[in-house]
């Protein structure tokens, strides 16, 4: 492998880059300009609402108030489960993702505590484990209502208390949620539609054939391309980053995972693209074919908006599209903080990156038959 | 012309003398002026041939591309390759530089198998593929520098860009170029690497006469570079123009094959005086008494074989003396065209429509 040819090749896709207008604008300024449109919009109608079931065996005084303390926050949108439901059996028929259950003898609990200082009463609260995400945020908004709750009560004193507390207590934002699924959109977009291009515009005019006959090879080609595929996302993440912190005040985590989210990412899509460029030869219609791949999965992968809000059939058939793994990997890893779910996305993002690289690079080739 | 290393007998020194295979040449050492004679080494069969094709044959499910052919193209020489589209030439160019792979045959670039040896030989190849078009936003020179720096054996990209004429539009951007000038920068292209063959596969297709003549020049000078010349065209003339050897391919079969007088002479009618618009009657039987080949043609005009080089003198004195009236003549060489009919029963021009 010669350095020289790689940095040869890297330099003239720069070069070509620069001076297209039209890409230049794709790449940089489309992501800006959603970012910026998408958020100004959602800022506008507030924070992003999630739903929480609850079950009130109490049907209390208290257990109400309790309730009414949740629907206060406007951020959650209470679903009351009838007492007589088998929790277990309603959580797997409706598919609900969170419930929490009130249990009975709640108010006469608290009562007691006024005279038994260890009389507490914990609240059930079931989670579905593959929405962590949502889960963190419904978990600290739940939290911050008991605690204040616990405050007017006792002064402070835990008198209620749920199982599962998060130590996240930051309050999450339609933007918070958006940036990451637009670094994801992003990447996917610049590296399929790049491969793409590699695969069908190049053999058109030649280019492939005419290179066949020089002594580039192969894996030092498909190097210096995904050495500028890279280059491409990370401007892209730059500016995606920049503008959410300086406009729209994001705290955004850069890490490890991240990083390494990314790259797996230009390797997938770029995996993707050849693979679309091998099957669909003409320029036009592999755009088309490219357009029909990635524009549902940018609606179905949770880039805009939570896959709760999708019917349920569609939130299983999301959990099978990469992108969802990029998006959730982007989101744990920089803005919820939460490592062990960034961990698991990062590696099915690895997995569908591997085999995706591997079938394009092994698919692709210059030959004619 | 062939080069040999010596070692000087009273020096030790290691220098080297050139000249014709076969040739006995008086040699002196360089560097102590010793004399001595020595032969340089006989032509072994297939040195001097740069290309070499054995029952290349190449299929698509029951599709015939290239049917078993078999040419050689010497070192030095432009070779064309002439045939409608559709008769198998670029297929066959494609599998010679390795873009296609043969259904069956052999092909030897510089004496080496290709299919063993084609990263060997990339250096010494260059290729103008078929349609051929650049990155569209390098400048002319951008896009030579690019291609040259994927090779170790590289030519002056300033001398290829005064050799070319592109001096002018070298910080053009390659999408603004004409469509003669795209050609010119694509035989550039192929030249980055000084390389001993150069394949141009239907390298004036599209251009206007005058772009395509630009392009003809640049071709006629690389023979005079000692390059050898792969060149697939259907354009006679062009072949006719700039070929050294020619190939004739039909239906991926190759009809015919030799120079240009060559193939005149074996399947053209030679040289013709035509006498057009002839209105007395008999004119045919009296040039034909006096020895003359003379014959009617389709249009009514007369066709009189030129077989020497006075012919045209002597019909002239005849047809005046005979008081035979006409409107002109015409001396006319037959052609590729007219070769191409003989042999395939269809002008080329008609198969390309």
């Amino acid at each position: 492998m010669r350095v020289q040819v790689i940095a040869a090749d890297f330099i003239v896709s720069i070069k070509t880059w620069l001076r297209s207008k039209g890409t230049l604008f794709w790449t940089l300024a489309f992501p800006i300009m959603l970012i910026l449109i998408f958020g100004a919009i959602f800022s506008g109608m507030g924070d992003v609402e999630y739903t929480l079931h609850v079950q009130d065996l109490d049907d209390s005084e208290m257990s109400r108030g309790f309730i009414e303390g949740l629907n206060s926050t406007g951020a959650i949108k209470i679903e009351i489960v009838e007492p007589e439901q088998n929790v277990s059996s309603y959580i797997d028929e409706k598919n609900i993702k969170r419930l929490i259950v009130i249990p009975k003898g709640y108010e006469e609990t608290i009562n007691k505590s006024f005279i038994d200082q260890n009389a507490i009463v914990n609240l059930s609260f079931y989670l579905d484990p593959s929405e962590q995400s949502s889960n963190q945020v419904v978990m600290s908004i739940v939290s911050s209502v008991i605690q204040s709750f616990n405050m007017k009560l006792s002064n402070g004193r835990n008198i209620v208390g749920i199982d599962e507390i998060s130590t996240i207590t930051e309050d999450f934002r339609f933007i918070d949620f958006f940036l990451p699924g637009m670094i994801g959109f992003t990447i996917m977009q610049t590296c399929v539609y790049g491969s793409i291009e590699r695969n069908t515009k190049f053999r058109k005019d030649g280019i492939l054939r005419k290179l066949l006959t020089t002594p580039i090879t192969r894996t030092e080609w498909i190097l210096s391309k995904m050495l500028f595929m890279l280059f491409l996302s990370f401007i892209s993440t730059f500016l995606i980053i920049l503008v959410g912190v300086l406009i729209y005040g994001v705290t955004v985590n850069i890490n490890a995972l991240m990083i390494t989210t990314i790259i797996a990412t230009s390797f997938l899509f770029s995996g993707m693209g050849m693979l679309i460029g091998r099957f669909v030869k003409e320029e036009e219609t592999a755009d088309t074919a490219g357009g029909a791949i990635t524009f549902p999965m940018m609606f179905l992968a949770g880039t805009f908006f939570q896959l709760e809000m999708m019917p349920p059939f569609l939130q299983t058939f999301a959990r099978v599209l990469p992108l969802y793994y990029v998006n959730e990997s982007l989101r744990n890893a920089m803005i919820y903080m939460n490592q062990s779910e960034a961990i698991l996305n990062t590696i099915a993002v690895l997995a569908f990156a591997c085999v995706f690289f591997i079938a394009g690079v092994l698919l692709t080739k210059w030959k004619e038959d | 012309m062939v080069e040999k290393k010596f070692k000087c007998p009273d020096c030790g020194k290691v220098a080297s003398y050139s000249g014709m295979h076969g040739e006995l040449k008086t040699i002196y050492c360089p560097y102590c002026g010793s004399k001595g004679r020595a032969r340089l080494p006989e032509l072994k069969h297939g040195d001097d041939l740069a290309i070499e094709v054995s029952d290349l044959r190449k299929e698509y499910g029951d599709l015939v591309a290239v049917n078993n052919i078999s040419f050689s193209v010497k070192k030095g020489e432009i070779f064309a390759f002439l045939g409608p589209n559709g008769a198998g030439k670029t297929t066959t160019v494609e599998m010679i530089e390795s873009i296609r792979q043969p259904t069956a045959g052999t092909i030897k670039l510089i004496g080496k198998n290709i299919k063993t040896h084609f990263n060997e030989v990339k250096k010494d190849i260059g290729v103008l593929p078929q349609e051929f078009l650049s990155f569209e936003r390098l400048t002319v020179k951008e896009t030579l520098v690019y291609f040259s720096k994927l090779y170790k054996k590289r030519a002056d990209i300033d001398e290829i860009i005064e050799a070319m004429d592109l001096k002018s539009c070298e910080k053009m951007l390659y999408r603004n170029l004409s469509g003669g000038l795209k050609q010119r920068v694509g035989v550039a292209i192929a030249l980055v690497n000084d390389p001993d063959i150069v394949f141009l596969d239907e390298p004036t297709t599209g251009l206007d006469p005058k772009a395509r003549r630009d392009v003809w020049k640049v071709i006629a000078n690389l023979r005079k570079k000692g390059k050898t010349v792969f060149l697939t065209t259907h354009y006679m003339e062009e072949a006719e123009y700039l070929a050294d050897h020619i190939a004739i391919i039909h239906k991926g079969k190759i009809i015919a094959e030799g120079t240009l007088d060559e193939l005149i002479n074996r399947y053209g009618k030679g040289s013709l005086l035509r006498i057009k618009q002839c209105k007395t009657e008999g004119a045919v039987e009296s040039l034909k008494e006096k020895g003359f080949t003379a014959t009617y043609e389709s249009n009514g005009d007369i066709a009189v074989k030129i077989d020497y080089k006075d012919i045209v003198l002597d019909v002239l004195s005849n047809l005046r003396h005979e008081c035979i009236e006409y409107e002109s003549i015409d001396v006319r060489r037959s052609n590729l065209e007219e070769i191409f009919l003989h042999l395939t029963g269809s002008k080329l021009s008609e198969e390309e429509t």
